[in-house]
């Protein structure tokens, strides 16, 4: 497949994709374990999913392979074991298969308990983890330390779980109980004191009532008042009281409703409890009260125990005796303390436990999540008939071949095989994926490449020029060297930190921000100089290298502001001269010039994109594409947008003051006629007829024809490739690549659209390249705004609060809106100048990328 | 100091420059061609801009008219 052609130019890094190859791998089993976790480490082969479709082949086989075996003997079922080998791989040329394997379902995998295995690891781990987080303490770094085997390790996982759950269970009665202790001293205390406050103040009314009784016997002294006490004594019923807690926000309602139940015939007395108290149940804090329900019968207390459990209002026992209650007060904070050192105690052991699985977490981590992703791959390989080697395949760079045999070799080696195993090449009419080697300087760049598209297998890679280009049109846009100094110090941070901050894990916009990084820094480099080139310092230009060129015309000045200045100087010798900023005319001359720069640009940078479908058009030796596409594409575009920058770059050097827009709209509305002061060198007029009528022919069915025609016959020339060993899974695609039928409307409708695409798109590119213009005045006007209304107002009222006020606004402004959001939006015009303009001139993008086994992807996995 | 003068500063700092990246990162010739192209690719940018904005203050049609308040 990377055949194709490699004569025209000389290899050049990251232009194309490296050439890949089909390899088929045949492993002895007792190897394919180590084999593959050897490949992974190495992580240069994407294995392809061949499951074996041949499920029902091979059984078929396999059965009439037994029954021979028994019925005729040995030999005969021998042959007929490897007549069905070759048969059963014949079988797959006719099914068709995709990348994911639909016949077999991932619990008929060879490996699949192996896998639930790994996951039930997997599933321990994770709830190590959320004991760990709870419990506050960080799983360490991963160190380099022993091998643990995969049985070993699930042992000790299965044995420190099981510890870790019971120690939580354990843990939860205990602080169970202490809680439920807790409230009971709550009750005792403050039952005691309903108690005693209620005897002292019996006592207090007896007393009152005995010295009444004792008062003197006059006539006044009511005759009730003896029978009342009488009738009290010997109606004493003995009351029955329950004390407990209830929930605060639940009281009113506990307490209407046993007013209810027992039509009234309770007393209940509460007292809130100062701080909030951990609910047994819950294990959360709540506001309670301790109640004292006093009732009488029966059938009350039956109604009153099961409103408390409806209300959940934890009941404790309480004795009326004194001396009891003291009692039961000192039994209880004594089980609180004794319970109290327990639970710390047991606090301690799981720290303890916890630690000791932190240390090893990540280690353990990352040993189960390589396991799992062995078995998964090992799954996508295929058993072969005998039951004794897999066969994989997979795509791999050729560059890789030593290594993957080595890694192969070493593999055989260290699992005590008889056999080695076996690597082939196989030729196959498929479309490998895309692999670019990048470093992390281009791995940005070609990320930003790839989120358009991948490239097809082998075409140019437009990331080359990107990495120039890219930054260049994001700092024509940006231009201001003070804001381009401050970004370049914002990314040294990140590229001087880049190590720590590799390792760490930053939030999702530091993430992008820190992978960006060499692409912000070029970016700031050429901010720099385009600021320079503009000359503005935060709006503010500088006389850097020569005095201006603009002088007064009179040594008092006084046509300033009227006529204006006049050139005696040479002119200014970098960049823009330092005595527009600020004056009337400044906005026209800047408009003029921008405007101009960014149409020249633009055609810069298509032509570029052009040449590169020249490129393409070699390197696959594709000369339709050649002499009908890029030609006529180039012929159409210089005539029109490339005589644009021609006549810009002759008006400039000539001063004259011709109209352009006239020029060119009167060249194809009415070429012969004559120019008079538009005229901008001698023969324009002889020039702009041809240009015109290129472009008319161009236009023209008869093209169109000639190229449909070319295009036919380039079909019909595809010569037949070797035919030594097809892979297992293209024999399917022969039929379907072969013979590519050429329907000539087709064709003719195909290269019409694309000629009219082009015509209309060279226009509307070339204008779309004003954003330059646009994006630039934007800047720099908002960068004026900034500093004349701020700073300067500021400056102007000579009062330093009010000048430190405008400082930190000014600052604010100019990250807020000028460093962040320009940058923003200067670098998306960037990438759609890149994706759209220049790239829809060559760029196909439709491949895939080669995504390697590997083990160093686990390291970012989310669980 | 003149257009043509400028230009060849412009390319004798290419020419250093590439100078300076075979010297000190010579990675293979693919790697090198890469380099080159890159180094290449921005002094041509850098050299155009700065063209462009000199070639349009050569002949001015209009002059700055400084504003009142100067």
């Amino acid at each position: 497949m990377g055949e194709r052609g490699r004569g025209c130019c000389p290899p050049m890094d990251l232009m194309r994709s490296e050439p890949m190859q089909l390899v088929q791998l045949i492993i002895p089993i007792e190897s394919a374990h180590l084999a593959v976790s050897y490949l992974g480490d190495l992580g240069l082969i994407q294995f392809k999913d061949i499951c074996a479709c041949l499920g029902k082949w091979r059984l078929l086989f396999v059965f009439i392979d037994a029954v021979t075996m028994v019925v005729f003997g040995e030999m005969l079922s021998l042959i007929i074991m490897v007549a069905g080998f070759f048969l059963s791989e014949s079988m797959f040329s006719v099914s068709s298969f995709s990348q994911l394997n639909a016949e077999k379902s991932p619990f008929q995998r060879t490996y699949a308990i192996q896998i639930k295995r790994c996951g039930e690891m997997a599933r321990k781990l994770r709830f190590f983890r959320d004991q760990m987080s709870k419990a506050g303490l960080p799983p360490a770094a991963r160190s380099v330390t022993q091998d643990t085997s995969l049985d070993d390790l699930e042992v000790k996982l299965g044995d420190l779980e099981a510890e870790l759950v019971e120690i939580n269970a354990n843990g939860e009665k205990l602080q169970r109980s202490y809680n439920e202790l807790a409230e009971y001293k709550l009750v005792l205390h403050k039952a005691g004191e309903f108690f005693h406050s209620a005897l002292s103040s019996a006592e207090a009314h007896q007393r009152e009532q005995a010295s009444n009784q004792t008062g003197e016997e006059s006539l006044e002294t009511p005759l009730l008042s003896e029978q009342e006490t009488a009738i009290d004594s010997s109606k004493q019923v003995r009351l029955g009281f329950i004390t407990g807690l209830v929930p605060r926000d639940k009281s009113m309602a506990f307490e209407r409703i046993l007013f209810r139940a027992t039509r009234g015939n309770v007393f209940l007395k509460q007292a809130t409890v100062d701080e909030p108290v951990i609910d047994p149940a819950s294990g959360e804090k709540v506001e309670k009260n301790v109640f004292a329900v006093f009732f009488s019968g029966e059938r009350a207390k039956n109604k009153i125990l099961k409103i408390c459990e409806a209300f959940g209002a934890n009941r404790y026992s309480f004795h009326e005796d004194l001396g009891k209650q003291a009692q039961m007060i000192t039994e209880v904070s004594g089980r609180l303390s004794e319970l109290k050192t327990t639970i710390d105690a047991g606090l301690v052991h799981r720290g303890n436990l916890l630690q000791t699985i932190g240390e090893q977490f990540e280690q353990w981590n990352f040993l189960v999540r390589k396991e799992k992703a062995i078995y998964h791959t090992l799954n996508m390989l295929s058993i072969d008939v005998t039951k004794k080697c897999l066969v994989a395949e997979g795509w791999s760079p050729v560059f890789a071949t030593k290594q993957i045999q080595d890694a192969l070799h070493r593999a055989t080696q260290d699992s005590n095989s008889q056999v080695d195993a076996i690597f082939q090449v196989l030729h196959t009419r498929e479309m490998p994926p895309t692999y670019f080697r990048t470093n992390k300087f281009t791995s940005a760049y070609q990320e930003i490449v790839d989120a358009y598209g991948v490239a097809k297998y082998q075409e140019a890679n437009p990331g080359v020029f990107t990495i120039v280009t890219f930054p260049f049109l994001f700092a024509v846009m940006f231009g201001d060297w003070g804001h381009g100094i401050c970004l370049l110090l914002a990314t040294s941070y990140f590229i001087i930190r880049e190590k720590k901050l590799s390792s760490q894990k930053l939030g999702d916009i530091m993430d992008m921000t820190f992978g960006g990084r060499y692409v912000i820094m070029l970016m700031s480099l050429f901010s720099i100089y385009t600021g320079l080139i503009y000359n503005e310092f935060f709006s503010v230009p500088f006389e850097l290298f020569a005095p201006s060129a603009y002088v007064c015309r009179d040594p008092a000045c006084r046509d300033a502001t009227t006529v204006g200045l006049i050139k005696a100087r040479d002119t200014y010798p970098f960049g823009v001269d330092p005595a527009w900023h600020g004056s009337r005319s400044e906005l026209p001359f800047l408009n003029s010039l921008k405007m101009k720069m960014s149409i020249l640009l633009g055609v810069a940078q298509m032509n570029l994109g052009i040449i590169m479908s020249y490129f393409n058009a070699q390197f696959f030796k594709n000369s339709v594409n050649t002499w009908f596409q890029f030609i006529p594409q180039m012929i159409f575009l210089n005539s029109l947008f490339g005589y644009l920058s021609v006549l810009i770059i002759i008006k400039w050097c000539t001063g004259s003051k011709a109209d352009l827009y006239h020029v060119m709209i009167y060249m194809f509305l009415s070429p012969t006629d004559e120019l008079g002061e538009n005229q901008l060198f001698a023969g324009q007029k002889m020039t702009q007829v041809e240009q015109s009528v290129d472009g008319e022919i161009l236009f023209s069915p008869y093209s169109i024809l000639i190229i449909s025609d070319a295009t036919r016959h380039q079909g019909e020339s595809y010569a037949p490739l070797p035919d030594t060993e097809e892979s297992l899974q293209s024999g399917a695609n022969n039929d379907s690549h072969g013979h590519e039928e050429f329907e000539f409307s087709e064709v003719f409708v195909h290269q019409l659209i694309h000629t009219i695409e082009f015509v209309l798109g060279a226009v509307s590119n070339t204008a779309s390249y004003l954003r330059l213009w646009a994006l630039s005045l934007a800047h720099s006007e908002l960068s004026t705004v900034f500093y004349e209304k701020v700073l300067l107002l500021a400056w102007g009222y000579n009062n330093v609060i009010i000048l430190i006020v405008g400082i930190i606004i000014f600052i604010f402004a100019t990250v807020g809106v000028l460093l962040v959001m320009e940058t923003l939006s200067a670098f998306l015009h960037a990438l759609r100048l890149h994706w759209v303009e220049f790239q829809n001139k060559f760029y196909e993008g439709d491949g895939y990328k080669f995504y390697p086994f590997t083990f160093t992807l686990l390291d970012n996995e989310e669980e | 100091m003149g257009f043509l003068v400028t230009t060849l500063i412009f390319v004798v700092v290419g020419v250093i420059a590439c100078l300076c990246a075979r010297i000190c990162c010579n990675r293979g010739p693919s790697a090198n061609l890469l380099h080159l192209t890159l180094i290449i690719t921005a002094t041509v940018c850098c050299w155009m801009m700065w063209a462009i904005v000199y070639l349009s203050q050569m002949n001015p049609l209009i002059v700055p008219i400084l504003n009142e308040t100067e």
